[in-house]
């Protein structure tokens, strides 16, 4: 009998979601004003994966359809990657061979829509937590987090994942002409992280 | 008559090849462009250089411009700084690869990967020259007013898919190598313009120093 309420109560934590807290009914929300407004960014980027390190450019432009293209490069200018984004649409205008799996794009276009925004509508629930407000932003199985304080003035994080677990976790830096000049996103599920920094272009050019 | 037609296709044949590569002509003596090149490139040991790349995507309106340094030493060492406006070296000595971002150093052998083996190879060939030669491209050759253009045109499967073609610029001067441009078959495209260069100047073996 001990043992067995021993390893309920162990199940019981083995199953606790990341996610449990007070939920309310959908509200209108602020997140609205966090949404970053990308015109054209370039960042330094660094890409951990796995125990594998690659570095490059990432350009981030807005295009006057209002789609977001995202390119990564390496220095030299070799392209890896250039996705565009519009609403729910996603499209791949050019990967890399060794970068052309499911899994890998699957992943990719998930962390930048949650930088993106791209899944933010009306009426998400919150979650309260000792740690801030979570604005809950489903789509299908998917969640997307926005964690703010509560006054709902500033932005600690965002993550992405299903209603039990965490998967991804992401920082904006500091806004500049509404940008971030500094993102970092960390993975749960497997060594991955990405780390991008804004990058100071000459100004002759 | 057929003199007529014959005059009528070369001034075609020299009209396309103007349409192609705005003021440049076909080269009228491949053979004796060629050997001439070989030659001086078989008497240059080192190249030190400043350089410039532009970075032209199609999804931007402006180009990314870096500059850096480079050095090459015969027969396939090659360094390449970036200095601005991000820091990058990367350093190939035969088939070692050393690379240093802002974060971290790497060091490879391109020997495990062959599409690094390729960019190093078409990197090396095309600053000595002996991409003209290169079973990988076919080349196209022509003059302009104070260089010739050589344009590459990859037949190799993994080259075609990186590289519509790759043009290197050859100035009339010194048959030294004053420009690459590297074109996708997206339209996007890369150029390195030469700048200050000088050739067989005493280089440090630490400049090509991998381990």
């Amino acid at each position: 009998m001990r043992y067995l309420l021993f390893v309920s109560l162990w199940l019981g934590i083995g199953c606790t979601s990341a996610y449990k807290g007070v939920r309310s009914t959908p509200v209108d929300h602020c997140i609205t004003s966090f949404k970053p407004q990308f015109s054209r960014i370039i960042y330094s980027t660094q890409v951990d994966v796995v125990g594998r390190h690659l570095s490059g450019l990432l350009i981030i432009k807005a295009m006057p359809d209002s789609s977001i293209r995202m390119l990564f490069a390496n220095e030299a200018g070799f392209k890896f990657f250039d996705f565009g984004f519009s609403g729910d649409a996603f499209t791949v205008y050019h990967i890399t061979e060794q970068m052309n799996r499911r899994s890998v794009i699957k992943t990719l276009r998930k962390d930048f829509e949650l930088i993106l925004m791209q899944h933010i509508r009306q009426s998400p629930s919150v979650i309260k937590k000792d740690d801030g407000f979570y604005y809950d932003f489903a789509k299908g199985k998917d969640h997307y987090y926005y964690i703010t304080d509560s006054a709902c003035t500033k932005l600690q994080r965002m993550e992405r994942g299903s209603r039990r677990k965490k998967i991804a976790e992401a920082y904006l830096g500091a806004y500049t002409n509404n940008m971030p000049d500094t993102i970092g996103i960390r993975h749960f599920n497997f060594n991955f992280t990405i780390a991008l920094k804004q990058l100071e272009e000459d100004a002759a050019e | 008559m057929r003199k007529v037609c014959m005059a009528g296709m070369v001034l075609m044949i020299s009209l396309l090849a103007r349409a192609q590569h705005p003021g440049y002509s076909a080269m009228k003596d491949e053979a004796a462009f060629k050997a001439q090149f070989k030659e001086t490139s078989r008497k240059i040991n080192t190249i030190q250089s400043d350089f410039i790349q532009e970075k032209n995507l199609s999804l931007l309106d402006d180009k990314i411009t870096s500059r850096g340094k480079f050095w090459f030493r015969k027969e396939n060492a090659v360094r390449m700084e970036y200095t601005s406006p991000f820091q990058y070296l990367m350093v190939v000595n035969g088939t070692d690869v050393y690379i240093r971002d802002s974060q971290k150093e790497n060091r490879l052998s391109s020997r495990s990967n062959k599409l690094f083996q390729q960019i190093n190879r078409i990197m090396i060939d095309c600053v000595n020259g002996n991409a003209l030669e290169s079973k990988d491209f076919t080349v196209k050759l022509f003059s302009g007013a104070n260089d010739h253009l050589a344009e590459l045109t990859p037949v190799e499967k993994n080259l075609k898919t990186m590289f519509r073609s790759i043009n290197i610029i050859i100035d009339k001067k010194d048959l030294s190598v004053s420009r690459v441009e590297m074109y996708e078959s997206s339209g996007d495209n890369t150029i390195i313009r030469f700048v200050n260069r000088q050739m067989n100047v005493n280089l440090a073996d630490a400049l090509f120093a991998v381990r």
